[in-house]
């Protein structure tokens, strides 16, 4: 279809005063026809929000590092690993009740909030706010992470952004989980994994719409950060290797250690939000203080849980802390990262979720070794391992969390173990809690986001369980008369027509009615027919018709489409081959709406 | 107020992301480039405080600190070098070994990183592999005084196949510096010693000859020549370079030792030039008589019929009265019998010792 586009005024004007055009109207001209193009603008804003949000998120981990290390500098006295926390959240707290209040948490639930529910719509004012309480309270030694932050403060720019070119909600939308993939790529340096959380967890659909814009986005993000950052993974490790099959064996212990912490700290969480949440409101500034002050005297004694703790990562991943410390740093920064998010710090959980699952990992492969010294690599394997592990436990996306160590690290040879840890850290993760974190904290805040759960159970009713031998079957060479005799009490609006090689198509009744009226009762139904006998392989919009594995809810909307209550059902492999049909009534009583009175019962 | 145009609205707001595109690029460069220069700051004074363990001995401190700094300042070829050197001091060699092996991937030819690896193989008993990074080192790149150090790691390996007896592999290592000595005196007088236990006693000679012109008081270059002379059985020349080696220092109690064995050689050898008939049919007989002793001695009471032979022709000798005419000849017999003696010995039992005297004259006979 051509695109018609109409010069603005001011452009027009700009090229009558000059005989040639300058390059200020040719650009003006040129962003105009992109403005009317709704896809490519989409796909050429994806890049330019990439490029933005990578360029934000970069100055947010820049400042947030610099400010770290001059609030509790390495080597510090005791007492301020006390008061830097508990000043620094009380602070943020008071700014967050105050000025931000959607700036709290991690920044994963509210774009979801922002993208299901309000069209994609965030405020700068709660962007801005996210960045700047966030540097703060992260900075002050909060053991809470910068990634879902990030993600929210992306999604806030390209909400912003969007809604000030004038465009459509639904670009909004589309807009939105791009930047929030541009904000992953740059704050985890992994474009591929921020494309899939976007999908996994954002989305919830890894086959959404929006991939391009989402692919485009993340990975402009991730060339801007290599171009003000360089090409440095977030952590170095040895190169790692299979020592025995037996450790697959470990890495499946470690699967279930992942896992059962991975619940015991999002139970934690919850529950410690629950309470807080509970207490009255007047004491709402105040509470992140509770979790700085917490986090502060496990600081002042274990100064390594300050912080994200990538340092500490790092260090365990090269197998250079020692298995006590490991073991102590796992359940201090559980209970610290619990405390912290549920007194309402505003900080995300990814960070921590890497901290504990290394801590677990490295505990269980420094036990590994030192019983089975000759078959298990050394701890530092196990902690890269582990934290998939606890990812795949906490976030619950373990398609991600594989991907995401692999780009981490870059150390391939690990992916086998991830896969087989990351599993059962899921499996465990799922029988102990039903409920993801994320949609758990947002029924905590009273939202319901549409959930994969949800989005399943409404694909999970599908035509067969509707569907019904076909009652009657006209033959093309039917009189309408006969047709019509043949369904006179018939509570359908449309019969299925068979010929020679199959279903020709479905014959309304009013259509039928109408040629009797018109005096050709004794005419075939062929004659009436707006096509002849079938060719080729038309669609489904030419030839209306469900095949036995469609969900319930696309033969609700075919009806609707083709206004009919009733739709042939046919074989995948030749959709001329009648099975049965499928009727409104028997789609409402599937879904367990009371059928009126009179219809006729579906018979199996 | 007048509602601009979409048109324009959007332009303006386009104009603005990519204003603040650039604002925020400059930002973060800036911030940037700060926080890595501080971070290099940070990096060199973790650095130096693990340098400092080092010198004190505290090896698992310094290990931490380099590693802090390591964490900041990722891929600093120096921090790792004193990293593995650091690791190697502490025993902990394989993780000396991970660590030299990944900065030799970036760079096989760094002779430091190599050098260090050489000793952490010496150190693991893995001798070959580490010859050949001693090799890597030898030829590989230093970042200053290049020559000096590849001197001196050439120097490291010619002491580990010293040390191991390898007499091949040392002279090839010490025939490349032969033509270009170091200036030090020290090190060419260390280079001829080396010479004369790679089995190469004439480079030796020459060597510590031109020591001596250079320093001709020097008491160690006059022992190194009485060595390579007493190795080339030049007993008496030997034995002049050892006197005045004594000479020019007293103490020297290695040179000591050789005199007198030196002297010990001159009284035994029968084959000196400038002895008389009678002397040389005397030595003969000290010879035979010292040779059956020790053939004797190892056979224990029941020697075999071959070995009775000998002995018997001993006995024989020993007795026999030998007028003047004819000592030439029993001379040449005795020597004869002395060799065949001794050939008898060296199968028995522990086998006799090199360097004693008897075993350097019937050396010198056999040869």
């Amino acid at each position: 279809m051509e695109l018609r586009v109409r010069t603005p005024q001011y452009i027009r004007k700009t090229m009558d005063s000059n005989q040639r055009p300058s390059w200020v109207a040719r650009l003006g001209g040129s962003l105009e026809r992109l403005r009317q193009r709704e896809d490519q603008l989409t796909l050429v804003l994806s890049v330019v929000l990439g490029a933005l949000v990578s360029l934000v998120v970069v100055a947010f981990i820049l400042l947030t590092g610099r400010l770290a290390a001059r609030m509790y500098p390495a080597g510090g006295a005791g007492w301020r690993r006390i008061l830097v926390p508990t000043l620094g959240s009380l602070g943020t707290g008071y700014l967050l009740w105050r000025y931000f209040p959607f700036a709290r948490g991690s920044g994963i639930p509210q774009t979801k909030y922002a993208l299901f529910i309000h069209d994609g719509r965030i405020r700068f004012r709660t962007a801005f706010g996210k960045f700047f309480c966030c540097s703060a309270s992260l900075a002050s030694g909060i053991a809470l992470g910068r990634e879902g932050p990030s993600v929210q403060v992306g999604a806030g720019i390209a909400s912003v952004v969007a809604r000030n070119l004038g465009l459509e909600p639904k670009q909004v939308k589309a807009l939105v989980p791009a930047a929030a993939a541009a904000a992953l790529a740059a704050a985890f340096n992994t474009p591929i994994a921020a494309v899939l959380f976007t999908l996994e967890e954002i989305m919830g659909d890894l086959h959404a719409e929006v991939l391009g814009p989402v692919v485009l986005s993340s990975v402009t993000s991730w060339m801007v950060l290599h171009l003000v950052l360089g090409d440095e993974p977030l952590f170095h490790v040895p190169g790692y290797q299979l020592v025995h099959p037996v450790e697959f064996g470990v890495y499946a212990v470690l699967g279930v250690v992942g896992g059962l912490g991975s619940v015991c700290f999002v139970k934690l969480l919850l529950g410690l939000r629950a309470w807080f949440m509970r207490l009255p409101k007047s004491t709402v500034w105040f509470q992140p203080a509770v979790g700085g002050l917490a986090v502060g005297l496990m600081g002042y004694f274990v100064p390594e849980v300050l912080g994200v703790g990538y340092n500490q990562v790092e260090k365990v991943l090269n197998g250079d802390i020692v298995l006590q410390l490991v073991v102590l740093l796992a359940v201090l920064k559980i209970v610290a990262t619990a405390v912290c998010y549920g007194s309402g710090n505003a900080g995300g959980i990814f960070g921590p979720s890497l901290f504990m699952g290394s801590m677990m990992g490295a505990a269980v492969g420094g036990v590994a070794h030192s019983l089975f010294p000759g078959y298990t690599a050394g701890p530092g394997a196990y902690a890269l391992v582990g934290m998939g592990t606890a990812f795949a436990g906490i976030v619950r996306t373990p398609m991600t969390s594989v991907i995401m160590i692999f780009e981490m690290t870059r150390d391939y040879t690990i992916i086998v173990p991830l896969m087989i840890s990351n599993m059962i850290a899921f499996f465990i993760s799922y029988r102990l809690q039903k409920e993801p974190i994320y949609e758990a904290l947002a029924h905590q805040d009273g939202v319901h986001l549409p959930t994969h759960h949800s989005r399943s159970e409404s694909e999970r009713l599908q035509v067969s369980q509707a569907m019904r031998p076909a009652p009657v079957v006209f033959s093309p060479d039917l009189g309408i008369g006969s047709a019509l005799h043949q369904v006179e009490d018939g509570a359908f609006d449309a019969w299925p027509v068979v010929g020679a090689g199959g279903l020709w198509g479905m014959i309304r009744t009013s259509e039928l009615e109408q040629a009797a009226e018109d005096g050709a009762g004794n005419k075939k139904i062929v004659e009436i027919l707006d096509h002849g006998p079938p060719v080729g392989h038309p669609t489904a919009e030419e030839f209306p018709h469900v095949h036995l594995d469609n969900s319930l809810s696309l033969a609700l909307q075919r009806m609707g489409a083709i206004r009919l209550n009733v739709l042939p059902v046919v074989s995948r492999e030749n959709l001329r081959q009648l099975i049965g049909i499928v009727a409104l009534n028997d789609v409402l009583d599937a879904y367990g709406v009371a059928k009126p009175a009179g219809e006729p019962e579906r018979r199996e | 107020m007048a509602t601009p145009s979409p048109a324009r609205s959007f332009l303006g707001t386009m104009s603005l992301v990519f204003l603040a595109i650039s604002a925020i690029a400059v930002a973060d460069m800036f911030l940037a480039k700060t926080e890595r220069a501080e971070s290099r700051v940070e990096a060199a004074r973790l650095f130096k405080q693990g340098q400092a363990a080092i010198t004190h001995g505290e090896n698992a401190e310094a290990i931490e600190r380099i590693k802090d700094a390591i964490s900041i300042e990722r891929g600093n070829r120096a921090y790792l070098r004193t990293l593995a050197h650091a690791q190697l001091t502490a025993g902990k060699t394989a993780d000396a070994e991970s660590t030299l092996a990944d900065l030799l991937q970036t760079d096989s030819t760094d002779g430091l990183a190599s050098l260090i690896m050489a000793r952490v193989l010496v150190k693991e008993g893995r001798f070959s592999e580490a010859i050949s990074y001693f090799h890597r080192a030898v030829y590989g790149q230093w970042n200053q005084d290049a020559a000096a150090k590849q001197l001196r790691a050439r120097f490291e390996l010619i002491d580990l196949l010293a040390q191991r007896n390898s007499k091949e592999d040392l002279l090839a290592e010490l025939l490349p510096i032969q033509d270009q000595p170091p200036g030090d005196l020290k090190m060419r007088t260390r280079l001829g010693q080396l010479f004369l236990q790679a089995g190469s006693p004439a480079r030796a000679a020459a060597l510590f000859r031109a020591v001596l012109q250079d320093a001709p008081s020097n008491a160690d270059a006059y022992a190194g020549v009485g060595e390579a002379e007493f190795a080339q059985n030049n007993f008496r020349a030997a034995q002049r370079d050892f006197q005045t080696a004594l000479r020019l220092d007293p103490d020297d109690q290695a040179a000591r030792k050789s005199l007198d064995l030196c002297n010990e050689l001159l009284t035994l050898d029968p084959t000196l030039r400038g002895l008389g008939h009678e002397e040389r049919f005397r030595r003969s007989l000290k010879l035979v008589e010292l040779t059956e002793g020790e053939a004797s001695q190892c056979a224990g009471p029941n020697p075999g019929p071959e070995l009775q032979g000998l002995l018997d022709m001993v006995a024989k000798a020993l007795k026999a009265r030998v007028s003047a005419a004819r000592q030439s000849d029993a001379s040449e017999s005795n020597l004869d019998l002395a060799e065949q003696l001794w050939a008898r010995r060296k199968e028995c039992k522990p086998p006799p010792a090199t360097d004693s005297p008897l075993a350097l004259v019937l050396a010198r006979i056999a040869q």
